[in-house]
């Protein structure tokens, strides 16, 4: 088979549309002025590559309810928006940034889009490491201004706390608030095994579930450390104790929840659902269609969210955002959390008159209405490193009337700040195997749970 | 010239093989083997569980020794047998084309990846009448084997297509077929992510994981009467479908024509091509075999777990792993690998020393993987050629 | 067939090399800020990786996996060494605060005694074992340095380029003292290295590329010229690691990856695996198409960087190019150079003989 000539013109006529490419694109776009330029940091690929659309999405649905943008195609977000306005100022968003969860592909992803596309803001990234990544690259780079979306790392805005980065969300641990109390008092747990995923995502998530468990007086008595890329969970399920011999497993595994359970269940039986608290990886359980039927009932860790609350700030903000993208999932955090980042700059930019560096990051609002909220007059406070201050709503798997399996809210913690009460601190290692350590102690939130019943925060604490 | 022994052949008494192999040779060799005999004798009997506080030292085990728990030492070894079917289903198509056609398709990964998306699509229609949810009890026998046929004959095509465009005109550049397929996963792997599952509306979190289920009367657990141990049922299913694909591999190469013809390509191509063979039907077949072999193992972990577009990579590794060091072209090498490489990656995570308070908060499980491919660091350093290759 | 210095390609080569250098020096005038920057850096940076792989490949015969991990060990030494924990400072890894220069001698003769050993250790494997080796060990460093979390763990250790070596001096203020260094240090590496091959030790090591048997047999430690060849590139991969670390500022275990692995691999293919100049050649095809290939909008297509009616993503962009070169051409833009010069040279006809490397292998298409 030749391809007789071809086989120099075809290389030829590459090298030369090559570096036609190669040398326009190394001549400097000029930034125009008078103009805001917005960068959207997400995933593409990898462990979090599902969440594109959502996290663009959601941003995007708070850029149309704030700033006046109009929906390119509403089945998917990613194709673009036009028409923002903020302070005055045109706002535009040059471009979305594809990570994959590792912290090189961020750095590059920022770098293209802060320097090559001259980004003034960036709302994103998704994913814990990326967040640490683009926080020591925020310090250099001060009059460019970060808000992160869905990160959950504790460093960015505890150890590291950049002072052009913001984070309107709560962290892996603040996530995962109040859920220990949950087990102790409305489960009876007193001992509890925890399993995570031998990385950063999953060592924070299980730091807010051993230190809110510990802290009201559980204890931790195995925890044990799947490392990443592990196909088979059969030989971790099994150092943990078996379903008699503990009173309930925390599994803050990441995206292999699925593959564990199933693991644990070829190991143990058939599970229940009573003695597994999960952490937001169980709320998309709702997605697998074997597992979940088996973990109906299970208490799952929040993401920030507050699925089906019934507040007049919740409706608000639920209709924002299915009018604009009329499939997205509201309650889902990436939206969500994306959402209020989006609002929170087109808050600030108009505070700044439409002017971004130092003045936009002045103008940044330290509180804001998100619509989950109901705490502070239903208010996220920023504290003094620039991190939320949140309430967060403890979920429960449950049937929907239609049929699918999804979580709902069960419990709800106020006003759950990033050191728990002291525990976690600048100076003090981030999350790890090891921290937190299992320790008795006052959490501001212990004894003022409240439950929630079809979409209600009752009145009643959960004792 | 004389051959060696560094190559490998088991010629030779052990005394004449040291004084070939001088110190050199001989200390490494020694240290290795003493080590293996440490494990073993560390898993069966030094090992110990941890003590009433629950903490751990370097003699600590989760559960301890083979002779304090019985139990948990036998569901360990059937843990890794049945690891080592599934990673035999993967890695049997991987070797066969490696050995056959000296291609080392790096795209295996991918297609383990759509095969398993290909029979979710299936079952998710065959089990239409049941909306939302599957559970066990509702999946006959029937609705997981059609879609494993389906993913196969779909995956074997897409094998083939592969083969016959990208491949049959370049024999014998290796590395070039290397990047090809290299070129050809990161495609496949991109395309799978943007257009699988088909549900049309935004994934409500979780994403592209697609899961299968496993027929009904496979969820339970049967009492083995083996030290107390009740062992899940659809485990044993898997180590049954691997040996049951390498009977039928055995059978196929070593008792059909085509399969001795692919034995002698192994084994000598331009040979069998020089005998009038017709050595690039035979390249198509050995090709869409090992594809479709990809496809089975992909349906085995979209049952266990569910696959993603991110898990090719790592079921690439794996099949590579399995077949070097097993020995590439031949079944027992493939079969001996995936065995080696389940009871290190199980074992390992079992029976590492549990340090720490509360055991094994510090080390050392978590560093199964690590030591897994220390462990095969070792074998290709003393053995390149893998357990049963023949020398290179 | 020996080539004179009035041969023309060698002249076309000298000449384009030359004033690809000249263009190179006056970079940050010429360019913008960020293709400077980003986009040269990287490729002096990745090109000195890539000439490593390079090196041992059309020298020694090896195709080795381990340069990405080599890379990514000294910038794990660096890191470790110079940064400085505390208040407001660094909270991963051993923040041990040592001086700059000492990190940087110790960051190089470590990662070289690791090639050695791991050269020692792989000598006398050939072919796909060796790659299995190699790509073995790249996938062991990788885990290392995620789960030791003493070392690093899976976030990364940054600040790094806060703390150079004086003759370095602040790169964080001005950038351009990095782009000439790496380019200083490529146009270094180039030379030793075509030095090194004319030198009786590279002349055995090509032979032993071609004939180890033979060479053997003539009294020749095959072993030991290949475990010195391996350490010689790990020392060259330690210089791009140490420029990567000040570039970047960042060290993850993702940069030692499989996925950074593959990068490396697909750089020097492109480029060509047979001559050195392919390995920034190779680096900047890659670096511009990752680049910039979001930014093309294709006839049909949805939008832009995706390819009409399949879709997918600028991934499946990528992933063509590659597939294209390398069935085009199997030597790279090295070897597309080489054949329009051969293609001259028989006036005007595309040469026949050129990728069969195998004529055996040809005998049952």
């Amino acid at each position: 088979m030749r391809l007789g000539r071809w086989k120099l013109l075809l290389p030829l006529a590459l090298l030369v549309a090559f570096c036609t490419v190669a040398t326009s694109g190394a001549l400097a776009t000029p930034a125009q002025s008078g103009e805001v330029r917005v960068a959207i940091m997400t995933d593409c690929k990898g462990g979090f590559g599902f969440a594109y659309e959502l996290d663009i999405g959601g941003a995007q649905a708070a850029f149309s309810q704030w700033g006046g943008g109009k929906v390119t195609n509403k089945n998917k977000p990613s194709a673009g928006m036009t028409g923002i306005k903020a302070g005055g100022k045109r706002v535009n968003i040059v471009g979305y940034g594809c990570g994959d969860d590792t912290a090189p592909t961020a750095l590059k992803e920022t770098r293209r889009l802060m320097e090559q596309l001259n980004a003034d803001v960036m709302v994103g990234p998704l994913s814990g490491d990326e967040a640490v990544a683009i926080a020591n690259y925020a310090k250099t780079k001060p009059t460019k201004t970060f808000i992160i979306g869905t990160a959950g790392s504790q460093d960015p805005t505890m150890q590291i706390a950049p002072k052009n980065m913001f984070r309107y969300h709560g962290d892996g641990a603040q996530w995962n608030a109040g859920i220990g109390e949950l087990a102790y008092k409305r489960l009876g747990w007193r001992n509890a095994a925890i399993i995570m995923d031998d990385y950063s995502f999953g060592w924070t998530s299980a730091a807010g579930m051993i230190a809110d468990f510990c802290a009201v007086g559980g204890k931790i008595t195995k925890r044990v450390f799947p490392p990443l890329n592990n196909a088979d969970y059969a030989a971790f399920v099994r150092q943990l104790p078996a379903p008699d011999d503990v009173d309930g497993y925390f599994w803050a595994v990441g995206g292999n929840t699925p593959g564990s359970l199933t693991a644990f269940e070829q190991a143990y039986g058939k599970a229940d659902p009573k003695q597994f608290i999960g952490n937001l990886f169980f709320a998309f359980l709702g997605n697998d269609k074997v597992v979940a039927p088996k973990f109906v009932g299970s208490y799952i860790g929040g993401f920030g969210t507050g699925p089906g609350l019934k507040t007049p700030q919740a409706k608000q903000y639920e209709r924002a955002v299915t009018t604009r993208y009329p499939k997205l999932p509201v309650a889902d955090g990436f939206v969500y959390n994306y959402y209020n980042a989006a609002w929170a700059l087109v808050l600030g930019l108009n505070k700044s008159g439409g002017q971004v560096g130092a003045a936009l990051q002045r103008a940044m609002p330290r509180t804001l209405k998100s619509g989950y909220e109901v705490s502070d007059g239903g208010n996220v406070r920023l504290d003094v490193r620039r991190q939320a201050i949140q309430d967060q709503y403890q979920l429960q798997l449950a049937k929907n009337a239609d049929g699918t399996i999804g979580p709902q809210v069960v419990a709800y913690v106020p006003n759950v700040d990033q050191s728990f009460g002291g525990l976690f601190k600048p100076s003090s290692p981030p999350p790890g195997r090891s921290q937190p350590a299992c320790k008795k102690q006052k959490t501001p939130w212990q004894g003022k749970l409240k439950a929630v019943k079809n979409g209600v925060i009752t009145k009643t604490t959960i004792k | 010239m004389k051959a060696s022994p560094d190559v490998g052949t088991f010629a030779g008494s052990v005394a004449e093989r040291i004084r070939a192999w001088g110190v050199v040779g001989t200390v490494p060799r020694a240290i290795v083997a003493g080590l293996i005999v440490f494990a073993a004798l560390f898993i069966v009997v030094i090992a110990n569980p941890p003590d009433e506080n629950g903490v751990g030292s370097w003699r600590t085990t989760n559960n301890g020794s083979a002779i304090d728990d019985p139990g948990s030492f036998v569901a360990n070894l059937l843990d890794a047998a049945t690891l080592a079917g599934w990673l035999f289903i993967v890695a049997s198509g991987f070797s066969l084309i490696f050995g056959l056609m000296r291609v080392v398709n790096m795209a295996h990964g991918a297609f383990y990846v759509l095969g398993g998306y290909v029979a979710y699509e299936v079952q998710q229609r065959m089990t239409a009448d049941t909306p939302g949810f599957i559970p066990g009890e509702l999946v006959n026998t029937w609705e997981w084997l059609v879609p494993m046929a389906v993913a196969m004959i779909c995956i074997g095509a897409l094998g083939l297509v592969v083969q016959q465009g990208f491949l049959r005109w370049n024999q014998g550049q290796d590395l070039r077929q290397a990047l090809i397929t290299i070129a050809i996963a990161v495609i496949i792997a991109d395309q799978v992510t943007a257009h699988f599952p088909r549900s049309g509306a935004f994934q409500v979190g979780g994403g592209n994981l697609a899961t299968i289920t496993w027929p009904g009367w496979t969820e339970r657990r049967i009492d083995l009467h083996l030290a107390g141990v009740n062992y899940s049922l659809t485990r044993l299913v898997i180590l049954a479908l691997g040996l049951a694909v390498g009977v039928l591999l055995w059978l196929w190469l070593h008792r059909t024509r085509t399969g001795v013809i692919i034995r002698a390509g192994v084994d000598d191509r331009q040979m069998t091509s020089a005998l009038g063979i017709n050595i690039q039907r035979t390249f198509a077949i050995g090709f869409v075999v090992g594809s479709s072999l990809a496809a089975v193992g992909g349906t085995v972990g979209a049952s266990q777990g569910g696959v993603t577009s991110g898990q090719d990579g790592l079921w690439l590794l794996y099949s590579l792993i399995v077949v070097i060091v097993g020995g590439m072209g031949s079944l027992l090498g493939a079969a001996a690998g995936s065995v080696l490489v389940a009871l290190v990656l199980t074992f390992s995570a079992s029976y590492l020393p549990s340090t720490g308070n509360p055991a094994g908060i510090e080390c050392c499980t978590q560093y199964s993987i690590t030591f897994t491919f220390v462990l095969i660091a070792l074998v290709l350093a003393f053995r390149p050629q893998g357990l049963f290759g023949k020398a290179a | 067939m020996r080539k004179t210095a009035w041969d023309p390609k060698t002249v076309a080569e000298r000449g384009l090399g030359l004033g690809a250098v000249v263009v190179a020096l006056l970079g940050p005038v010429i360019f913008s800020a960020y293709f400077t920057s980003t986009v040269l850096t990287q490729t002096f940076i990745f090109g000195i990786a890539a000439a490593s792989l390079i090196f041992l490949s059309a020298y020694g015969g090896m195709i080795s996996l381990a340069q990405t991990a080599l890379m990514g060990i000294a910038g794990y030494v660096i890191g470790n060494l110079v940064t400085k924990g505390g208040a407001g400072g660094e909270t991963k890894g051993l923040v041990l605060g040592w001086d700059p220069t000492l990190a940087l001698v110790l960051a190089l003769v470590i990662t070289t005694a690791v090639g050695l050993i791991l050269g020692a250790v792989a000598s006398r494997s050939f072919g796909i074992y060796f790659l299995m080796l190699t790509l073995t060990f790249g996938v062991i460093a990788n885990y290392f340095f995620g789960q030791v979390t003493k070392l690093g763990g899976f976030s990364p250790i940054a600040g790094i380029n806060q703390y150079t070596p004086p003759f370095v001096g602040d790169i964080l203020g001005h950038p351009d003292k990095l782009y000439y260094i790496a380019l200083g240090t490529s146009l270094v590496v180039y030379v030793v290295m075509r030095y090194l091959v004319r030198t009786p030790f590279g002349l055995s090591l090509q032979g032993l590329r071609d004939e180890p048997v033979r060479l053997g047999s003539l009294g020749y430690n095959v072993p030991l010229h290949r475990t010195l060849a391996f350490g010689f590139a790990a020392f060259v991969a330690a210089l791009a690691g140490v420029l990567l670390v000040w570039w970047d500022g960042q060290i993850a275990p993702q940069n030692l990856g499989l996925g950074a692995t593959i990068d490396l691999l697909i750089i020097a293919v492109i480029g060509g695996l047979g001559r050195l100049e392919g390995a920034w050649l190779g680096a900047f095809a890659f670096i511009v198409i990752n680049n910039y290939v979001r930014d093309i909008q294709f006839p049909f297509a949805s939008e832009k960087g995706v390819l009409p009616w399949v879709g997918g993503s600028f991934n499946t962009v990528i992933g063509v190019v590659f597939l294209v070169i390398v069935l085009v051409s199997p030597d790279g833009l090295m070897g597309i150079w080489n054949r329009m010069w051969d293609a001259v040279r028989r006036r005007g006809g595309p040469s026949q003989g050129v990728e069969t490397r195998e004529p055996a292998a040809e005998a049952g298409t």
